[in-house]
């Protein structure tokens, strides 16, 4: 035996084994050995979320552009058939800014759900091939969804700037437990959903679907006070409380709350006075207790996901 | 005993009774398997791609899998590997590991061979900076040139898998899985990579070899498992090995 060969084989009696075999859900320390085995990946993390931004609009000439061109037409579209032809905007202040901050945040959600679905079978080639803790692959969604997300985010603050609607108070709080939220249920989502694709290829469909339906549970392009409106003043206000209960729908509102100004003012539109929004009651407390369940929901997806993807090399 | 001391040979694997099943089921869609929910069991077919397979495998030995088409080889690896759970039993293993499985590495069609490069020498456990110090000796090693700077979807296959073989090889693995990758090479790129392998082997690494070459394995291996149906069922030297293996055909 070579020096070499001596020298490793030295090396490797000293390694602890490493096992796998079939894994069990229930563990909760399957958890956080999970999370600590994915942080130890981040230099991966970080390269797969480059290669998703990357390969996106990798053979398109206007590249990155395309991810501006989107949500600003949503605005347009938004901004012109809803605010001005159905007259939206008269009952809502700052309409563009409102809506576009609604579709800012929406817009991460969906991204992160809908590209954290399909992440599992877009990186088939890799998960035939070489071992990796796999939830690292919709955590890549996520985080290139956080990119566009941030990009956006950028031109809200200047679009609110330039219209000298800045929203200088402690309410600007409000925006980054909102995404926090939103980031929590994203992931969890795509966690429990891309290991589901795998065996049924049918939840991404299912998802599109549902994210354009969902799109209307939350008050993206009307507003809250509609709700309120709609709810209370008929009677049923358990309608808005179930409304309420959408983590999305909590976070919108949290989120507007922070960043559009004219919402916690009175405002005059044509003559007509629009008071502030009426913002939820215990507003805080929901939020926290949004936030908990949501960290709950990501500890359940994660074990779900680490008990499906033993078989998902072979089911892809 | 007369086992060797342990300190010269350590184990690198170690794989106690494990089985895998596979359950092929003909309907993916969620329409189908509606249709046919009452009859979901008639709907699958399951059997063992491995029964029971125990097997160690201790540093520095070359170890050759060999058996009929469908017998498990492949299967075995990946369980090996992590790629997939077995559904009984236990694999343990140890040192850094590169894998070679059935035509080429885990490459992502979009991106070109050079960032293919840093995603997998980041997946193997190095940093940037360790892939930037081995990156030229790669691309030389796999003689695809300015191709590197190419997405991997436009490779042919022996490109593909001269980059897999070389960045695999050039990571400093312990253990090194190689799954029949090497038949799609060129000739000269097969003796390059034969030579590679040799020299692997008095660096004291272990290697794990499917090939369906008689010659290859006679070669390289100093031991040899069969693989029939899913169940080991030799394991040991080389030409007797491979003596087990012509009368498992016939099974
Ligand atoms: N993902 C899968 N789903 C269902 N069955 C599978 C899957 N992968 C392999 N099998 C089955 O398991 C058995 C063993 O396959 P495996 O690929 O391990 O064979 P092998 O020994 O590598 O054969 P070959 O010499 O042809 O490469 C085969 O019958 C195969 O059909
Ligand atoms: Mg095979």
């Amino acid at each position: 035996m070579t020096d070499q060969a001596t020298e490793r084989a030295q090396r490797l009696a000293t390694l602890p084994f490493e096992s796998s075999g079939p894994t069990s859900v229930r563990s909760v320390g399957g958890f956080v050995s999970a999370v600590r085995e994915i942080f130890g990946q981040k230099e991966l993390l970080d390269l797969l979320i480059r290669r998703e931004l990357k390969s996106r609009y990798k053979d398109s000439s206007l590249g990155f552009v395309w991810s501006l061109i989107r949500p600003l037409t949503m605005l347009l579209i938004y901004y012109v058939f809803i605010g001005q032809v159905l007259g939206a905007a008269r009952g809502v202040p700052d309409f563009a800014i409102f809506v576009y901050a609604g579709l800012t945040l929406w817009g991460l959600y969906s991204e992160i759900v809908t590209a954290g679905t399909s992440s599992i079978i877009t990186n088939a080639g890799l998960i035939k091939k070489v071992y990796l803790p796999r939830e690292i692959f919709p955590l890549a969604s996520v985080g290139s969804a956080l990119f566009n997300f941030a990009i956006q985010m950028g031109i809200l603050l200047l679009a609110t700037i330039a219209l000298g609607q800045f929203p200088l108070s402690w309410d600007l709080l409000y925006v980054p437990v909102a995404v926090i939220i939103v980031i929590i249920y994203g992931t969890a989502l795509a966690l429990l959903l891309s290991a589901l694709n795998v065996y049924l290829r049918d939840v991404q469909y299912l998802v599109e679907v549902a994210i354009l339906l969902f799109f209307w549970a939350s008050p993206i392009v009307y507003s809250w006070s509609f709700v309120v409106n709609a709810t209370v003043q008929r009677g049923a206000s358990w309608l808005g409380e179930l409304y309420l209960l959408n983590p999305i729908s909590i976070s919108m509102i949290a989120f507007d709350r922070g960043i559009w100004k004219a919402g916690s003012e009175q405002r005059v539109i044509e003559g007509n006075v629009i008071p502030a929004q009426p913002w939820p009651e215990h507003m805080d407390i929901r939020l926290v207790i949004t936030a908990i369940v949501g960290l709950v929901f990501v500890v359940i997806a994660q074990r779900i996901f680490a008990r499906l993807q033993g078989n998902f090399a072979q089911e892809i | 005993m007369s086992s060797p001391a342990p300190e010269s040979t350590p184990v690198v694997v170690r794989a106690s009774d494990v089985s895998k099943r596979f359950v092929i089921r003909k309907d993916k869609s969620l329409k189908e398997r509606v249709v046919n929910f009452g009859r979901s069991n008639k709907h699958k077919d399951d059997f063992w791609a491995l029964r029971d397979v125990s097997l160690e495998i201790s540093a520095g030995s070359t170890v050759g899998l060999v058996g009929a088409n469908g017998s498990g080889k492949s299967t075995l690896l990946k369980v090996i590997g992590g790629i997939i759970q077995p559904d009984t039993g236990i694999v343990q293993r140890r040192g850094r590991l590169a894998a070679l499985l059935e035509l080429g590495a885990g490459f992502h069609p979009d991106l070109t061979g050079r960032e293919n490069v840093f995603l997998n020498g980041a997946i193997l456990g190095l940093s940037r900076k360790q892939t930037e110090q081995y990156f030229d000796s790669i691309v030389e090693f796999s003689e695809i040139g300015d191709f590197i700077d190419t997405q991997v979807k436009f490779y042919s296959s022996g490109m593909y898998v001269r980059l897999a073989f070389a960045i695999a090889v050039h990571v400093d693995p312990d253990l090194l899985l190689v799954d029949e990758v090497l038949a799609v090479g060129d000739e000269p790129f097969q003796e390059k990579c034969m030579a590679k392998i040799r020299e692997f082997q008095k660096e004291g690494r272990t290697i794990v070899f499917v090939s369906h070459s008689s010659a290859q394995i006679e070669d390289l291996c100093d031991r040899v498992v069969v693989l029939s149906h899913g169940e080991a069922i030799f394991d040991g030297g080389t030409v007797d090995g491979l003596e087990a293996l012509r009368e498992s055909f016939g099974r």
